[in-house]
């Protein structure tokens, strides 16, 4: 049963699917100011997502952990809803694929001479997501002792 | 003879109608099937952005700061209207709704307005949405092209940079979207949305979630949220303060423009969802009436060969009749 005391409803949706709808125990986040880890009954907050690495405890107290591109968190009455701009979970990433993807970002981010400021927060994002997507796989496996 | 030979001109004619509409409701088909999947797609992530969005324009309301995007102003003297038409027609009726339910809550806003001039100016994306400068006379600043299929966020910046802009330099006092719901393939509806300022206390015509849908998103928990955080709320006067990390101005700035991207998105998601089923069925409708057509002449066709034969037996068999006679 839903005991809001214990459990929070938690939700990660990105404009191209609802990634995540679990009831869990605790969630830790990347915000720009740092990780927050959120347990029940937190105080009502709006905050901006970093790329990183979510980890969350689910009612069945498996972990999971997940790789995130930049959003929003909003807390709320024990529920927590992340506005993700993309969100994947570390078991579906494929660890040489992400690290390639960032190898050719790193790469065009050196090629890039002309000061093309849009472009170069372009990429910079892409990177950023990238090396969240690796780490996120690492923690999983650190976790999960692969 | 002759005709015989006009009422197979006219079925022939009618029958290749019949093909060009039959084709157009298959190229609509396959659209739809795409806009909807995009449709669906986007809707949670559209409608929890908005419920956040609420909550803080709610929780702010308290007294905190105050984002200058969430003002409302003592005195509405101008508003824009961003309206989501369609390129081209043979969409039954679905160009004329949308523009009628704007051209109304134009005329609403003006009698609660205490029947003064509200100027309003239009923001077109879709060629047909012209029609409000050339029947109703309505101002238009400015006219965006309209992807058939949208497939990115990217492609309503420049509409949301234009309205956010234009609105805070204080040319606008609200913003309002007008974009046709997608409910099911056989129903759209027509709907006129606040855009800016944020809040929730906007006029019920007004308010109303993004595709608001039965089957999507919408069980009964949703509404029971939606119930506890709008209604309970109101009468309790519990007010709650957000904490905002790193800061509220911080975050407002960064989030609210993003917020109203993504809404103007989903509106140009449904409209586009509910323009391709529109078509689906106008063209269903038009390849149904020509089947009745060329049926009806057929009929006639037969009748006017069977008359004409008739006609040459009873010649020959009167000239028959006149040579047995002598």
């Amino acid at each position: 049963m839903y005991k809001s005391k214990e459990i929070i409803k938690f939700e990660i949706v990105t404009p191209e699917k609802i990634a995540l709808k679990e009831m869990i125990k605790k969630v830790t986040v990347p915000t720009e100011e740092g990780f927050i880890t959120v347990l029940p009954k937190h105080m009502p907050l709006v905050g901006i997502l970093k790329p990183g690495v979510i980890e969350l405890v689910n009612e069945n107290n498996e972990h999971k952990i997940m790789s995130v591109s930049g959003g929003f968190i909003e807390v709320f009455r024990n529920k927590v809803v992340l506005l993700a701009d993309t969100a994947e979970r570390a078991e579906e990433i494929d660890l040489a694929k992400a690290e390639a993807a960032r190898k050719t970002a790193e790469q065009s981010l050196k090629n890039l001479r002309t000061s093309d400021k849009e472009r170069f927060a372009n990429i910079n994002a892409s990177l950023a997501k990238e090396l969240a997507r690796t780490k996120a796989v690492i923690r999983w496996k650190k976790i999960n002792k692969l | 003879m002759a005709k015989t030979k006009e009422i197979q001109r006219r079925i022939k004619s009618v029958n290749s109608t019949k093909k060009i509409t039959k084709a157009m409701e298959m190229v609509a088909a396959s659209k739809m099937r795409k806009a909807v999947d995009a449709v669906l797609k986007t809707r949670t992530y559209a409608n929890l952005s908005w419920i956040t969005i609420l909550n803080i324009s709610k929780s702010v309301g308290a007294g905190k700061y105050l984002h200058p995007l969430m003002e409302k102003r003592s005195e509405i003297k101008k508003v824009a209207i961003i309206l989501m038409s369609s390129n081209r027609g043979l969409c039954g009726s679905f160009n004329s709704a949308i523009i009628n339910k704007a051209v109304k809550s134009i005329r609403k806003h003006q009698e609660k307005n205490g029947q003064k001039k509200i100027e309003t100016d239009f923001v077109i994306v879709g060629k047909k949405g012209l029609t409000v400068n050339s029947r109703y006379g309505y101002g238009v600043v400015a006219e965006f092209a309209k992807a058939d299929i949208a497939a990115e966020v990217r492609e309503v910046m420049p509409i949301a940079k234009l309205v956010i802009d234009d609105f805070l330099q204080g040319k606008y006092d609200k913003v309002m979207v007008a974009y046709t719901d997608f409910i099911s393939a056989i129903n759209q509806v027509p709907s006129v949305k606040q855009l800016l300022p944020i809040d929730i206390e906007a006029q019920d015509d007004y308010l109303g979630i993004m595709g608001k849908d039965t089957r999507v998103g919408a069980d009964k928990d949703y509404y029971q949220e939606k119930e506890d955080k709008y209604l309970k709320d109101k009468d309790k006067k519990r007010f709650f303060v957000f904490s905002y990390e790193p800061g509220p101005k911080q975050v407002l700035d960064e989030m609210l423009p993003r917020l109203i991207e993504v809404q103007l998105f989903q509106a140009l998601l449904e409209s586009n969802a509910s323009e391709h089923s529109a078509r689906v069925a106008a063209m269903q409708k038009a390849s149904e009436s020509a089947t009745e057509l060329v049926d009806q002449l057929t009929l006639y066709y037969n009748k006017a060969r069977q008359a004409a034969i008739t006609n040459e037996i009873a010649e020959i068999s009167a000239g028959a009749n006149a040579l047995n006679n002598n």
